[in-house]
């Protein structure tokens, strides 16, 4: 295996294991793992960021599509929102990114998410269908969308606690059976995760020759980390400086 | 006069920019075409341009951190805006997709990612042993679906209880879907409720932080 | 003041185990069957047999759009499926065209891993002429109209800054209606709504949509409905595996999942119990 290789494994593998480390004790190497994820998440940006403007942005205007000119002046002057006083000229900008994910989401949202939606719950047949239990299933679920919509559409307090409050209920009662599913789901994909994790753990980094004797020392080393501060003899909390401001 | 630059411009060029889009979407109007193709494209440049904001705004915020040596914290920043500079230095130099910028992305990047989000799983359990009861009939009908779900995805005892399939079925495309969709059509009202107060120019939270001027009404 | 010191009930002791208690107990049931593998049958859901069919059933120089959306943090969930997909893709040698592209910011490199593990070379298939990458495209939904409408006046390079006309894949891809089925794998619901918005709705075109399982209860009324052929989960990799005959990453985790989805109903009975068993015995407050 190359060099390079071997080290990206180890790095990987530590990194895991100090993230990891978060879910017993806080401790010093959590935190220089979240740091670096914070800032290598922020400088992944930026890189994805420059490729974006040079392939997208700069070639077509090289190859003479001098309108795209314009995007490189609006896009400048988004930056302008650090500035104390000119930060409205970052406004011309947002203005046209707002107004072109307004126009795209709105043009379709009343038709996939409105429209089609409704259509496909009145299709749904309740009389004369087979077998009858069929029928009643669709019955349920006409009842259940019927009833979220109004809970959500209809927000007064009053409407909630008065006579028509079942329907309130049977929404509620629809929507807490819906969020059993979605969390059973949930811990589905966080489970794979980890699995994800611990796979490449357990096969990629533990094969390695060393991995074996570093495991149980990054575990010791980890231990001490989260013990308190005033109890481990080094290092102790650095005592706090007076601000320079 | 400040004021019809600085606020009703911004929210007139949202409102003819989203209407050029949306009439290029249900009327054929000879023009509106090539204009729609070029605002989306502008649009893309524009949110590249966006993608600098986080690191300038950790840079704001750590080198606060290092000037005030803040306890336990200041040499973390100093990391931290390291990794940044590092990161980005040598994706702009050697190429986003270069082998190099791979390597440091797979060996930190990545691993860190995949790890931060499993990392939930863990509390879930903690959550699940000591929180999770049926308090009340709403909680009730929770557990009992997703304990009815949770065994469906455990691919063996789908396996040996073939009924846990059927029940899972059935869940999902009666009960499941309809509470979803009846979520998503009242969001999808609040959302064509929010455009349109955006199209009327009653919605300005996207002019971000007032002037002095409009602060003081 | 004067404190009473209850005694704890066994039901007190059962409704305060220490939570690294709990995580170590499932460390030891993720790290059993992955050390001793069991072999625990698949069965296969439908949404995954309709996703399998449908991509089986696209005619000869099909083309497919194919979104890498996913993040790092969703990889080990939706890798094997995107990996089980190509698979598929390139199995069938029928002179289909994937044409990927990413709404996710790591979705290029994401993508390098991915064919990494395919090895495309094992089919005959070449970069250029059977699949390409064109690209991160910032914007989520914008990117999305603008390829939709006039690819090529929104990308003309790959990822790698090449020129799209130097690969025959392009030759004849225009726009949303050159694609005849469009594939996402996306860890962010906006990205898996808004193809919905932006290529379903105007166009047309067939959908397929893979999302992590915790996502894919606010994807069903769009299957529901007709807009989208199969939702599945990057769970249900596994199953993908099975129907392509290509065992990897996602059958593996078959067993862990079934054992440690044993642990959180064991957990989920027992902390009833408990909590119960305390409540009926008036319990320590």
């Amino acid at each position: 295996m190359e060099f390079a290789e071997l080290l990206q494994i180890w790095f990987a593998a530590l990194f895991t294991v100090w993230i990891y480390s978060i879910a017993f004790r806080d401790n010093l190497f959590f935190k220089f793992a979240e740091h670096t994820f914070v800032g290598a998440a922020a400088g992944h940006s930026i890189v994805y960021g420059v490729d974006n403007v040079r392939r997208l942005g700069w070639t077509p205007l090289v190859q003479g599509q001098l309108i795209y000119l314009v995007a490189f002046i609006l896009g400048i002057m988004l930056y302008t929102r650090y500035h104390s006083q000119h930060f409205w000229i970052s406004r011309f900008p947002v203005s046209v990114m707002a107004g072109v994910g307004l126009g795209l989401s709105l043009r379709a949202t009343v038709t996939s998410e409105f429209i089609a939606q409704i259509l496909s719950t009145a299709q749904m047949k309740v009389l004369g269908v087979s077998p009858w239990c069929a029928g009643l299933y669709n019955l349920l679920f006409i009842v259940i969308t019927v009833t979220v919509v109004y809970y959500f559409v209809f927000t007064f307090p009053r409407i909630h606690a008065g006579r028509l409050n079942w329907i309130s209920r049977i929404a509620r009662y629809g929507m807490m059976a819906a969020f059993g599913y979605s969390f059973a789901n949930t811990i589905l994909s966080r489970f794979q995760m980890i699995f994800g994790r611990l796979d490449f753990l357990m096969n990629s980094w533990l094969p390695l020759s060393g991995a074996v004797i570093a495991l149980p020392i990054v575990l010791v080393l980890l231990a001490y980390a989260m013990i308190p501060a005033s109890r481990r003899p080094w290092p102790k909390q650095l005592a706090a400086t007076p601000s320079d401001d | 006069m400040m004021r019809l630059v600085r606020r009703q411009i911004p929210i007139g060029v949202v409102i003819v920019t989203s209407v050029i889009v949306m009439s290029d979407y249900f009327f054929k109007i000879t023009g509106t075409g090539p204009l729609v193709t070029m605002l989306t494209n502008w649009g893309i440049i524009l949110t590249a341009f966006t993608l600098g904001f986080g690191a300038i705004n950790l840079f704001y915020l750590h080198t606060r951190h290092i000037r005030r040596r803040t306890s336990g914290q200041w040499f973390f920043s100093i990391w931290l805006l390291l990794m940044v500079v590092v990161f980005a230095g040598t994706g702009i130099l050697t190429g986003a997709t270069s082998s190099t910028y791979t390597w440091l992305y797979n060996s930190s990047y990545f691993a860190l990612s995949a790890t931060v989000y499993s990392s939930l799983g863990f509390y879930m359990t903690s959550g699940i042993y000591r929180s999770l009861r049926a308090r009340n009939i709403e909680a009730l009908l929770l557990l009992i679906t997703g304990t009815i779900a949770v065994m469906r995805n455990a691919p063996a005892l789908a396996v040996a209880a073939p009924i846990l399939i059927d029940m899972d079925k059935w869940l999902s495309e009666f009960v499941v879907t309809s509470a979803q969709r009846g979520i998503m059509i009242g969001a999808a009202l609040g959302a064509i409720a929010l455009g349109i107060r955006t199209l009327t120019g009653r919605e300005t939270g996207f002019l971000g932080r007032l002037t002095e001027a409009e602060r003081e009404g | 003041m004067t404190t009473t010191t209850q005694k704890k009930s066994i039901w007190d002791r059962l409704e305060a185990v220490p939570r690294e208690a709990l995580y170590a107990l499932l460390l030891i049931f993720f790290i059993i069957p992955m050390v001793n593998p069991i072999g625990f049958p698949v069965p296969i859901s439908d949404e995954v047999r309709r996703w399998y069919n449908t991509i089986d059933a696209l005619p000869s120089g099909s083309a497919i759009m194919i979104d890498f959306g996913y993040s790092g943090g969703g990889e080990p969930e939706l890798g094997p499926m995107a990996v089980a997909v190509y698979h598929h893709i390139f199995s069938r040698k029928a002179g289909l065209k994937a044409i990927c592209m990413s709404t996710s910011i790591e979705g290029p490199l994401l993508w390098d891993k991915a064919m990494a593990e395919v090895n495309p070379s094992r089919y005959g298939a070449n970069y250029g002429k059977d699949y390409i990458h064109i690209g991160y495209i910032s914007g989520g939904e914008i990117a999305m109209a603008s390829i939709g409408k006039d690819l090529r006046a929104a990308v003309s390079t790959d990822y790698k800054g090449v020129s799209l006309d130097t690969f025959s894949i392009m030759q004849g891809i225009a726009n949303a209606g050159s694609f005849q089925l469009l594939i996402c794998y996306t860890t962010g619901g906006d990205q898996s709504e808004g193809w919905v918005r932006q290529w379903y709705t105007p166009y047309k075109t067939p959908y397929l949509c893979s999302v992590l399982a915790m996502m894919v209860p606010t994807m069903l009324p769009y299957q529901k409905a007709g807009q989208i052929i199969s939702v599945t989960s990057g769970a249900q990799a596994g199953q993908m595996e099975v129907l392509v005959k290509v065992p990897a990453r996602g059958i593996k985790s078959a067993d862990v999942i079934t054992m440690t989805h044993l642990l959180v109903v064991g957990f989920i009975v027992l902390g009833n119990i408990a909590y119960y068993a305390k409540k009926f015995s008036g319990g320590s407050k």
